[in-house]
């Protein structure tokens, strides 16, 4: 009953040029509402679009796969350039699976270490290359009597680096009352770490409601203006 | 009326609130005005320090869910990119569908700027590897890129010319919600020193201004507000801009809920025969 009412102000709409006549975007008008319908309680709607969400997103990420990974970098080189040597990634790939069975799940290890090095690898270099220099430019003048602003800048990144690491010494107990002190400047410092991202987070949340909203209400509901 | 009950329509007026405020401001046109921040200003002026043999490789890593952030900050960029003539690549190595985002406002955009495919930019396309494609790619872009979304191999495309290597890239922007930025910093910028700037959403933005003060990402985009900045900055009111009003709407909104929230329970704290206030 209700899908016939909705169908009938449907079609008035369209007809009398509130509702868009393009068919992908009543498709996306229909999935966000039924997304949103969350809001009010759960219902058999939302869970209808989350399941087809759920099996579009499934499909999509076989296709690509398929399509992006197995096809031109394994099966064609290996079948149509004639490249045997990469059977031995069908070989390592099935070696994963070994772990169902107890005589030969010591080929799981045997792969599961080798990815584990590959990583490990792969950390070591990114340490390197990206927290070192973080590490370098935390040693920021504190004094250059050119640019004051930055001076103050400095001492305020200096002050919290040294309070919320203080605040990160559990190896031993925080008698001492100039650590207990800046341990405690770091867990305030840490707060207001936490409101600012927490803060962003909300902004950012805006943002994406923001674009929803304008799209129901300028490109699906177009009496309050085409885009 | 039960206290969960009415905790349930509570929060229902909260969000009808928050709804109907953000709403009227998207429906009304207000002109806003925008300071444009220092990082927003180095993203600029790392795209305009571009030179014209090198090109920008604009990774677009996000997909649906992060648009409302995204979009404005890509359509930025490809608009600047196309204003100063500058070649770009779009790429994608995280959400498969980010170069097909990428590759829409392009095509919707490039008739403005008489633009073409294949001379002025070049869609590259989702790449699957992640960190080892990127080591790779970057010791050989045509060899590990092969073809581009159409099928057409990239070294037949005029925008391709002269581009091997990463010494050919003159910039990296990566537009990108999720923690993808550091593979470029680690494997990129670490070892070929290749520019970085970076177009994160809000969620992220805490996370990104450690690589931006140890010089390793030369510019930040902030999520929509970094979008508008921008657009400010090419003097241009886009979907960013208009936005903004609704942004902070919300944003005002949220504020003054939070401070009646906390009245409304310091009160119902201080009434005597007042228990425990709900929720704790």
């Amino acid at each position: 009953m209700s899908l016939a009412a909705f169908a009938v102000v449907a079609y008035a709409g369209v007809q009398s040029g509130i509702f868009a006549k393009d068919l992908g975007i009543w498709i996306a008008a229909i999935c966000t509402l039924a997304m949103y319908s969350i809001l009010y309680r759960e219902n058999v709607v939302f869970r209808l679009f989350e399941h087809i969400f759920i099996g579009l997103a499934t499909g999509y990420g076989i296709y690509v796969v398929i399509t992006q990974v197995l096809w031109p970098k394994w099966w064609t080189p290996l079948v149509e350039q004639g490249k045997w040597y990469w059977v031995f990634a069908l070989l390592m790939g099935t070696m994963f699976y070994t772990v169902y069975s107890k005589r030969l799940s010591w080929m799981n290890r045997l792969a599961v270490g080798i990815f584990m090095g590959m990583s490990a690898g792969l950390g070591v270099v990114g340490f390197i290359t990206e927290l070192v220099p973080q590490l370098s430019y935390s040693f920021k003048p504190l004094w250059t009597s050119t640019r004051p602003y930055i001076e103050v800048n400095n001492v305020v990144f200096f002050v919290t680096l040294i309070a919320v690491m203080s605040y990160f010494f559990f190896s031993f107990e925080q008698r001492n009352p100039v650590v207990k002190g800046s341990a405690r400047l770091g867990r305030w410092l840490l707060m207001v770490a936490f409101g600012a991202i927490f803060g962003n987070t909300v902004m950012g949340r805006m943002s994406l409601l923001i674009d929803r909203l304008e799209f129901l209400l300028r490109q699906w509901l177009q009496v309050f203006g085409r885009q | 009326m039960t206290q969960t009950t009415r905790q349930f329509w509570v929060r229902r007026i909260v969000w009808a609130v928050l709804i109907a405020i953000t709403g009227v401001f998207v429906i009304v046109k207000v002109n806003a005005t925008m300071y444009v921040s220092r990082p927003a200003l180095d993203f600029y002026r790392a795209v305009e320090a571009v030179p014209k043999d090198k090109i920008i490789v604009i990774s677009c890593e996000w997909e649906a869910g992060t648009r409302g952030e995204n979009g404005p900050q890509t359509e930025a960029l490809i608009r600047h990119c196309f204003e100063q003539d500058k070649r770009f690549a779009i790429f994608g190595w995280t959400y498969p569908p980010g170069p097909t985002f990428g590759q829409q406002i392009a095509e919707r955009l490039a008739p403005r700027y008489h633009k073409r495919y294949g001379r002025d930019w070049v869609n590259w396309g989702y790449k699957a590897g992640g960190a080892i494609f990127i080591r790779a790619w970057a010791k050989n872009i045509p060899g590990k890129i092969g073809r581009d979304i159409y099928g057409t191999p990239i070294t037949r495309l005029p925008a391709m010319q002269g581009i091997c290597t990463i010494r050919d890239v003159g910039l990296i922007a990566s537009i990108t919600p999720s923690a993808s930025v550091p593979v470029w910093i680690r494997y990129i910028y670490g070892f070929y020193r290749t520019k970085i700037v970076y177009a994160c959403t809000g969620v992220m933005a805490p996370e990104a201004f450690p690589y931006y003060d140890a010089h390793q990402v030369a510019g930040v985009l902030k999520g929509l507000t970094g979008a508008a900045e921008y657009e400010t900055l090419l003097r241009y009111r886009g979907d960013a801009m208009r936005r903004m009003p609704a942004q902070s709407a919300a944003h005002a909104a949220i504020i003054l809920l939070i401070v009646i929230g906390n009245v409304i329970y310091i009160y119902s704290r201080r009434r005597p025969g007042a228990g425990s206030p709900p929720g704790r």
